[in-house]
């Protein structure tokens, strides 16, 4: 029996009166919040720095970097000849009720050459993970989604250093379909502290290749819904001895996030000044020479907002910034506001419904030519007797 | 690997009458029209025998909002027609099985089984399962669907897989063959004769 819509009806009804609610109180917010950034950038740098530096380690919103906080940038130049690769990742997580204990990583990828009107080279690699090893961690406890979430960025990251050697000699960018910052280690760091160095020593050492070979990258965030921006904006207004737990906590734009606020301030092609990001984690990526900074950017005409996410060493670099600028720009033209690249990469990465069962079924046939039963779960099995009415076409 | 060895999609629906393969390929490796190839049946047992009448390529909304887009680069433009793997649908009227080494050109027993792997038959395949023309009558009598252009495009691929010299003998002989099926239709007959004419 799939979703009984005509019993949630009137609560459809309502949510989207509420929705409606809620984008008008967002709405007469705005102003005020755009006030309030304006006051920010009118501070003296070194002021508002104080201010961040007092508010110390609980205060969680963006960080000013070296370019003022209301400045906005005109779309750079296009560098002739630059290639621009994409990387993304999907995956078939552990399933105990299957025949047998697996999951699968596969990361597409592809490299476009600008100007040269040849099709892009694309590659799409799977791996199957099926040793204890790959499914335990050093306690014995199964690997969570998080811990494979974590193993398929450091692919990925590690597809974009192998397009950056390739690519050896000419301007080149890396886009990442997510931050550059691995959200799963702050997910699982407590619990997995081994498993989490381990993810971000590799992650991190592409990283590393990616800047060795001479390449650019950046991770992008479509439909960003982070307000660090505004945390910096509410943290302006306050006087420095008032700066305390209970006042930082007393934002009053915590419900906006600041895609509203630069949808209003930046034109089309246009993006913010660089900020730092304040998450613990950006110490990590910092120790090791690559502290993620980030800004925003009007990808398209009817106002797309994304959030792009850099390393220092090219947020620092004019030539880098401009090259990460223009060509997130290129990418978006065709496809509405986010790029080619990495729809692409997308398309030759995704594992479907139907492959995860034709693996199952290999799987399945593998086992019995080694003379093991494969039996799923008797709860996997209910499930599948279950499944869809079978439609009977020809 | 042989290019005859990939499949060339796998069976979604079927029935004795013919079945459908889907296919994610870029377009250099798409079956054609009249492109004769097999489907595994009966549990392997046997090969369904199909003819391909009919392609069509699935709403691909990357497509389509390319192709509404100004701003098309050429490498993006190259990327979907020659990389891109696009979901195409093809139709194919069984004409026939083989079972072993035997071909009989007749409806299949059994349909072919859901997703099994799609093959092109090779030259030397579609040579001998051609040979006889007895797979014609089932081509004739199927309605609502473009009999008379597949009848040509399969005798012209039977008669491109033999040598030059066997050619235009090969042609008149199945001529001879289309005669006696539609000698009440002059009108197609003509038709069909000038379609296949060397």
């Amino acid at each position: 029996m799939g979703l009984n819509l005509s019993q949630i009806l009137h609560q459809l009804e309502q949510m989207g009166a509420a929705l409606a609610e809620h984008e008008a109180a967002l709405r007469r917010l705005q102003p005020a919040a755009t006030k309030a950034l304006e006051h920010a950038a009118s501070l003296p740098p070194e002021e508002l720095a104080a201010r961040v530096a007092r508010a110390g380690d609980r205060y969680r919103g963006a960080r000013p970097s070296d370019e003022p906080v209301r400045q906005r940038f005109p779309p750079p130049a296009l560098e002739a000849g630059l290639v621009i690769a994409g990387a993304d990742g999907s995956q078939i997580y552990p399933d105990r009720h299957a025949a047998a204990l697996y999951y699968v990583i596969q990361v597409g990828s592809l490299a476009i050459e600008l100007g040269s009107g040849r099709a892009p080279q694309t590659r799409t690699l799977p791996e199957i993970h099926f040793r204890p090893e790959d499914l335990y961690d050093d306690d014995g406890h199964p690997v969570n989604n998080a811990v494979i979430n974590g193993r398929r960025d450091a692919l990925e990251m590690k597809a974009l250093a192998d397009w950056a050697e390739s690519a050896a000699g000419r301007p080149f960018l890396a886009l990442l379909d997510n931050g550059l910052l691995l959200w799963f280690a702050l997910q699982v760091r407590e619990q997995q502290q081994k498993e989490v160095d381990r993810v971000l020593k590799a992650y991190l050492g592409h990283l590393d290749g990616l800047r060795t070979r001479g390449g650019t990258v950046a991770g992008f965030i479509d439909r960003p819904r982070s307000a660090d921006v505004l945390a910096l904006a509410h943290l302006a207004t306050l006087p420095p001895e008032a700066i305390n737990d209970a006042a930082l906590r007393a934002n009053p734009f915590r419900a906006l996030t600041d895609r509203i606020v630069f949808e209003q301030l930046l034109e089309p092609g246009e993006r913010s000044a660089c900020f730092i990001d304040s998450s613990p984690l950006n110490r990590d990526f910092e120790t090791r020479g690559h502290q993620v900074r980030f800004f925003y950017l009007k990808t398209d005409a009817r106002g797309t907002i994304a959030r792009v996410e850099v390393p220092a060493w090219v947020a620092d670099d004019a030539a880098a910034l401009g090259r990460v600028h223009a060509g997130i720009l290129e990418q978006c033209r065709a496809t509405g506001g986010f790029p080619y690249a990495l729809v692409r990469a997308h398309e030759l990465a995704v594992v479907t419904n139907e492959d995860r069962q034709q693996l199952e079924t290999y799987i399945q046939q593998r086992m019995l030519e080694h003379n093991l039963a494969p039996r799923t779960s008797q709860k996997a099995t209910t499930k599948r007797w279950t499944r869809g009415r079978r439609k009977h076409r020809v | 690997m042989d290019p005859d060895d990939r499949p060339i999609g796998r069976v979604t629906r079927c029935s004795t009458r013919g079945f459908v393969g889907a296919v994610r390929l870029p377009e250099p490796e798409w079956p054609v029209f009249g492109t004769f190839c097999r489907a595994e049946a009966q549990q392997g047992q046997s090969q369904v025998i199909g003819l391909v009448y009919d392609l069509s390529i699935e709403d691909d909304e990357l497509a389509r909002q390319l192709a509404a887009s100004e701003a098309l680069s050429p490498e993006q433009l190259a990327d979907s027609q020659v990389n891109r793997q696009v979901p195409v649908e093809y139709h194919a009227l069984a004409v026939g099985y083989l079972t072993g080494d035997v071909f009989t050109q007749s409806l299949p027993p059994q349909p072919p089984l859901t997703l099994a792997p799609v093959y092109r038959l090779t030259a030397p395949q579609v040579r001998l399962f051609t040979d006889r023309l007895d797979f014609l009558p089932l081509l004739v009598a199927v309605p609502e669907i473009p009999v008379d252009d597949l009848l040509a495009a399969a005798l012209k691929t039977a008669a491109a897989v033999r040598p030059e010299s066997e050619r235009r003998s090969y042609l008149v002989r199945a001529a001879a063959e289309c005669a006696r099926l539609l000698g009440r239709d002059l009108t197609r007959l003509e038709s069909l004769v000038r379609a296949i004419r060397p």
